[in-house]
């Protein structure tokens, strides 16, 4: 069979801001899908998302409420979000009441008065909520073949009138197995929220879905004046073209650095500058942006422990002008503090970014603040979304310098606390030295993927230009990575440097 | 009390029903007949003991202003019964208030529920030939 004679299914928008990227591009038409999750986790809000997002005069939706929320209340509720149109009441979504039908009669009855007002509105969507009620109710009176007789009648009825269906329930995991509505169902949307420390985590998991490849795992999603919002664990990277290889390098703002480096930093390499505090690391940062934009290559500075305001005040005691590319809309500066974010949130508004202006230069400074600015509670993903990000990133092309904290320790040369040193091409490692007396500064290229690199250990001043490589490479002295360097003596004889 | 756009929206509706029962063989009351065309889409929504719920606390309420309403019942099926045969006992003028009273309440009940866009979609669903919309409210917000 080839692919031009297999049957075509069309995919319904879900109204709901990356949920269609989870899907793997929407709802599947005349599926019968399950939205399951506890009290208060969104399902509500999920259905009538979907419901306004499709609903038309011509192919209505039809929602059918059951010894739920009282309809009254849910209206009252419902149109407080952005997505509730009101011109479509009555006209393109219509609400019915069954709780009478459930309450005094049985399944078949439920089955009738369905079938009565789809027959009579050729709907395009058709919700029960909630179906677990039906179902309670039908338990206590039905055999289980019975009850999965109905299911299977309901699904047929309602594929067959081409509509697609979503059943709302408060459901509880270990229902999947015995649950005949599960087995029935093409869809099945489980929603979660779990406190974490002093933070509430949303998740949403598509469980199951027939006939197309949904994005497996647990996505993170909020829910605001505007509905549901989702933010799939792939970052809406998923199936993205790969940019080919560039042999394009890119100068950092400092001539000796780039020499270092070989000529500059390859496009498309994440590369990380690790040194103590106070060491130039979001100097150097800025330069490496300042740099990008002299050149034409937009950039994004996402800035964790200051404004953008003052970020771009202080570049600018350094000679370095962010506030006319700021102006120009070539430069963003995203100051990201929320504290109760999700890091793929987080990520997305990065991403974001970064496709608004074309940044082609993405600095991060510094990681250590990236993961203080979010909830505790995902903090343990922070490494695994933060591989995603640089990885797509940088695989369409965008140069991702990051900068991270470490402690300065006169006995070690630790690259990074963070163990994100596999997450990047290159490390240009900063630290203090001391010598003559004087504490100075060092810088040296540890490694670089893309090719060779100078194995000089330089010594730079931050000046009122920014990080300065002052000298050539440092040859008088022994264990200069050590912090603490013995002056060797060309006679033959090392002398310990008195500090 | 009920809000001057409720009383104003009921006076328009019954004055409404009232033209039609002239041209119709039924003898029912304007407010009765709006009562009964009200329960239908708020039977659909709401159920059969949501649109009771809702009727009894518009009973209640009006009670308060017009007692003469107190021999009003609602019935199982949520319908009214009462209002016709309160005529003769307290007279047209207080009876026609009663029941202007009553539907205001209703009406009152659903604006602050449910809000005036979806109250006033739902009005224009059982009177389509009536022009209600938004603007029905604005004379009385100036006024």
């Amino acid at each position: 069979m080839s692919a031009a004679d297999k049957v075509r299914i069309n995919k319904l928008p879900t109204g709901v801001p990356g949920l269609d990227e989870i899907l793997g591009g929407g709802l599947p038409e005349f599926s019968f899908n399950i939205i399951a999750g506890a009290p208060g986790s969104g399902k509500t809000t999920l259905a009538h998302q979907i419901l306004f997002a499709n609903a038309t005069p011509e192919r209505p939706a039809l929602y059918f409420t059951i010894l739920g929320e009282p309809a009254i209340k849910m209206l009252r509720y419902q149109q407080q979000y952005t997505f509730f149109d009101q011109a479509k009441l009555n006209n393109a979504v219509r609400f019915i009441n069954l709780s009478q039908v459930v309450l005094e009669k049985d399944l078949d009855a439920v089955l009738q008065e369905i079938t009565k007002e789809v027959e009579k509105a050729s709907p395009g969507i058709v919700v029960v909520d909630s179906f677990r009620t039906v179902v309670r109710k039908a338990l206590g009176r039905t055999t289980e073949v019975e009850l999965q007789s109905f299911i299977q009648r309901l699904a047929l009825l309602l594929t067959s009138w081409q509509a697609t269906t979503f059943l709302v329930g408060e459901y509880v995991e270990g229902e999947i197995r015995d649950n005949p509505v599960f087995t029935v169902s093409d869809g099945l949307l489980w929603l979660y929220q779990a406190p974490e420390r002093n933070s509430i985590v949303r998740k949403l998991q598509i469980v199951k879905l027939r006939g197309q490849a949904s994005v497996p795992g647990l996505h993170t999603f909020r829910i605001t004046s505007a509905g549901l919002q989702a933010f799939s664990r792939t970052l809406g990277l998923a199936g993205q073209a790969r940019k080919i290889p560039s042999t394009r390098r890119l100068s950092i703002g400092i001539p000796e650095l780039d020499k270092m480096l070989g000529g500059g930093i390859p496009e498309g390499d994440s590369i990380l500058v690790a040194g103590a505090s106070g060491t130039g690391k979001s100097v150097l940062a800025t330069q490496f942006i300042a740099e990008g934009i002299r050149q034409g290559d937009p950039g994004i500075v996402v800035v964790f422990e200051e404004r953008p305001q003052e970020y771009a005040e202080r570049a600018g005691s350094f000679g370095l002008d962010l506030k006319t590319p700021r102006n120009e809309k070539k430069l963003e500066i995203l100051y990201l503090r929320p504290l109760d974010l999700s890091v793929d949130e987080t990520m997305h508004e990065i991403l974001d970014a970064v496709q608004k202006i074309g940044a082609k230069r993405l600095v991060i400074d510094s990681l250590a603040g990236f993961e203080m600015a979010l909830a505790p509670g995902f903090r343990a993903d922070f490494r695994e979304s933060l591989y995603r990000m640089i990885t797509a990133l940088t695989g369409v092309g965008v140069t991702i310098l990051s900068t991270v904290e470490v402690n300065e320790s006169f006995t070690e040369f630790p690259f990074s606390t963070y163990s994100i040193s596999f997450l990047t091409d290159d490390i240009i490692r900063l630290r203090y030295v001391c010598i003559d007396g004087q504490l100075r500064k060092i810088m040296v290229v540890i490694k670089m993927r893309g090719g060779n690199h100078s194995k000089d250990i330089r010594e730079y001043e931050i000046t009122s230009k920014g990080v300065v490589i002052v000298g050539d490479r440092l040859t008088d002295y022994q264990g200069l990575i050590t912090g603490i360097p013995v002056r060797l003596n060309r006679s033959g004889n090392n002398e310990k440097q008195l500090t | 009390m009920s809000l001057p756009e409720s009383r104003y929206l009921a006076q328009r509706l019954l004055t409404y029903e009232a033209v039609a029962g002239k041209n119709s063989e039924t003898t029912e009351s304007a407010a009765f007949r709006v009562c009964a065309k009200l329960r239908r889409p708020l039977i659909t929504l709401a159920g059969v003991a949501g649109f009771r719920s809702l009727l009894s606390r518009a009973l209640t309420l009006a009670r308060a202003e017009a007692p003469g309403l107190s021999a009003v019942q609602i019935a199982a099926d949520g319908s009214l019964q009462g209002l016709d045969e309160m005529e003769p006992q307290i007279g047209k003028d207080q009876a026609r208030e009663g029941g202007a009273i009553l539907i205001a309440q209703l009406i009152g009940l659903l604006l602050t529920f449910i809000g005036e866009g979806l109250t006033l979609s739902m009005v224009q669903t059982v009177w389509p030939e009536a022009a209600f919309d938004g603007r029905v409210f604005e004379k009385e917000r100036k006024a």
